[in-house]
């Protein structure tokens, strides 16, 4: 007994203390890999079968809506090349470098489920594709978290919600920089260290400032739904509802940093009106608003 | 007696309560999934102390540390520590009827959770400890099915 409280102790603290621990537990990591392989399995083989057996309505149904979908975000996608090659224009006149866009990696979840008392998740890439430590994870819909720790064929992801987790965001309204930290399964995050007096309101929407350099810039994270000024305490109560779909996403893309896409075609500028084109705006044209006057001066 | 044949039936419980605490469950019921590896580790230890040492548990403990993606040492210490405890016990544990069992599973599986719990970046909150309710409720079943496992390839 005395060995086994000994031997816990060490490894406690070779894991908690020290950062040269890291290569070993990844290399246990990927050892224990085909364990949690099999234990998504039952959870595969459901997802399967429902595909499967899904009705030829209901299938039929889902490609018109997917098709649908795709126009708009074709027809989307033509604008914002044309808006991209603009704005990298008007960013060369100022002398300011910015992305747009970065290149992303899709991985899938692992139907595994971790303590439940950290916000982690299994992603089936690795180090054998290049995942690194940091690494920011989204869904369709927004932020999911970042790469926690990365062993050969899987990576350990941090959700927003983990207790432990924070990043760095701006509210689109009105670009007032922030932190959102998680507050643990189920719940909401919570936008921190902002007094009294901030301009907060329900329904605004919080993207990654790119401040810090981890998350890059311009992507959704949640949208504001309650604000509270509690008596006595120096920080409002901020709760913020995250973008991504923490628990139902089974696609996630990991973003590459520092590359850009490449369109293929650049768009000569055009002297249009510029208010009609912000109309269909994604929330990286945003962001400029507030850093334009700051550079500019 | 085939020594190594009955040895791995032991292990291949605990393999299979491994995967129990993996297999994923909807949100609302994360925090009510019975602690299988404990359980299975208390029955083993309490039917046969001589076979499942608290190296054994020490193991088990270090794997679920890795496949939980908690710290390590956590779970290893904790499954350890409940191991001995019946180790020094199993003599009186056996003799009680069923539900005193019980009380029993609920204190260790307490103690395990309470070990998980102060080394996580969480709140206080009851939820968190419906873990043991459940496992204390599930502990009859376990405890009927692993010993009809035990009979029936008579591992001792």
């Amino acid at each position: 007994m005395l060995l086994a409280v000994i031997a816990s102790l060490l490894l406690y603290f070779l894991d908690t203390q020290l950062d040269y621990f890291k290569p070993v537990r990844a290399a246990l990591s990927t050892a224990v890999y085909p364990v949690q392989k099999i234990a998504s399995f039952p959870d595969d083989v459901l997802r399967w079968s429902a595909d499967l057996f899904q009705g030829h309505q209901q299938l039929r149904e889902k490609i018109m809506t997917l098709e649908a979908q795709n126009l708009t975000n074709s027809v989307r996608m033509q604008k914002m090349q044309a808006l991209e090659s603009e704005n990298m224009r008007l960013r060369e006149l100022l002398g300011s470098s910015f992305r747009l866009q970065e290149r992303v990696q899709v991985a899938e979840l692992l139907s595994v489920d971790l303590d439940p008392f950290y916000q982690h998740v299994i992603i089936d890439k690795g180090e054998a594709f290049g995942v690194h430590e940091g690494q920011p994870v989204l869904d369709a819909l927004g932020v999911m978290g970042q790469v926690a720790e990365v062993s050969q064929f899987s990576s350990r992801v941090v959700l927003l919600t983990d207790p432990s987790h924070s990043i760095p965001v701006q509210i689109v309204r009105n670009g007032l920089r922030a932190v959102v930290t998680g507050r643990g399964l189920g719940e909401t995050l919570q936008m921190e260290f902002l007094p009294h007096n901030a301009d907060v309101r329900e329904g605004d929407l919080v993207i990654t400032s790119g401040l810090g350099g981890r998350f890059p810039a311009g992507y959704p994270v949640g949208t504001i739904t309650s604000v509270d000024f509690p008596q006595g305490k120096p920080f409002a109560d901020i709760a913020v509802d995250p973008a991504a779909h923490l628990s139902t996403s089974r696609e996630v893309m990991l973003v590459i940093p520092g590359e850009k896409i490449d369109f293929g075609v650049t768009y000569p500028l055009q002297a249009e009106d510029p208010e009609s084109q912000e109309q269909s705006v994604e929330p990286e044209a945003v962001v400029e608003q507030d850093d334009m006057p700051a550079e500019s001066t | 007696m085939v020594k190594s044949q009955h040895g791995s039936i032991i292990y291949l419980t605990l393999v299979i309560a491994i995967l129990l605490m993996l297999v994923p469950l909807p949100d609302h019921l994360r925090y009510a999934r019975p602690e299988w590896v404990a359980m299975t580790l208390i029955y083993w230890a309490m039917a046969l102390p001589q076979r499942v040492s608290i190296g054994i548990a020490w193991i088990t403990g270090l794997v679920m540390d890795i496949v939980t993606g908690g710290v390590l040492g956590i779970h290893a210490f904790a499954y350890a520590l409940i191991v001995y405890l019946v180790g020094r016990l199993h003599l009186q544990i056996r003799q009680f009827p069923l539900w005193q069992q019980a009380i029993i599973i609920l204190s260790l599986v307490s103690l395990v959770h309470f070990i998980v719990f102060a080394n996580a970046p969480v709140r206080f909150s009851w939820s968190n400890w419906l873990t043991v309710l459940t496992s204390t409720l599930v502990w009859p079943i376990v405890y009927a099915v692993l010993r009809k496992i035990r009979r029936s390839f008579q591992v001792s």
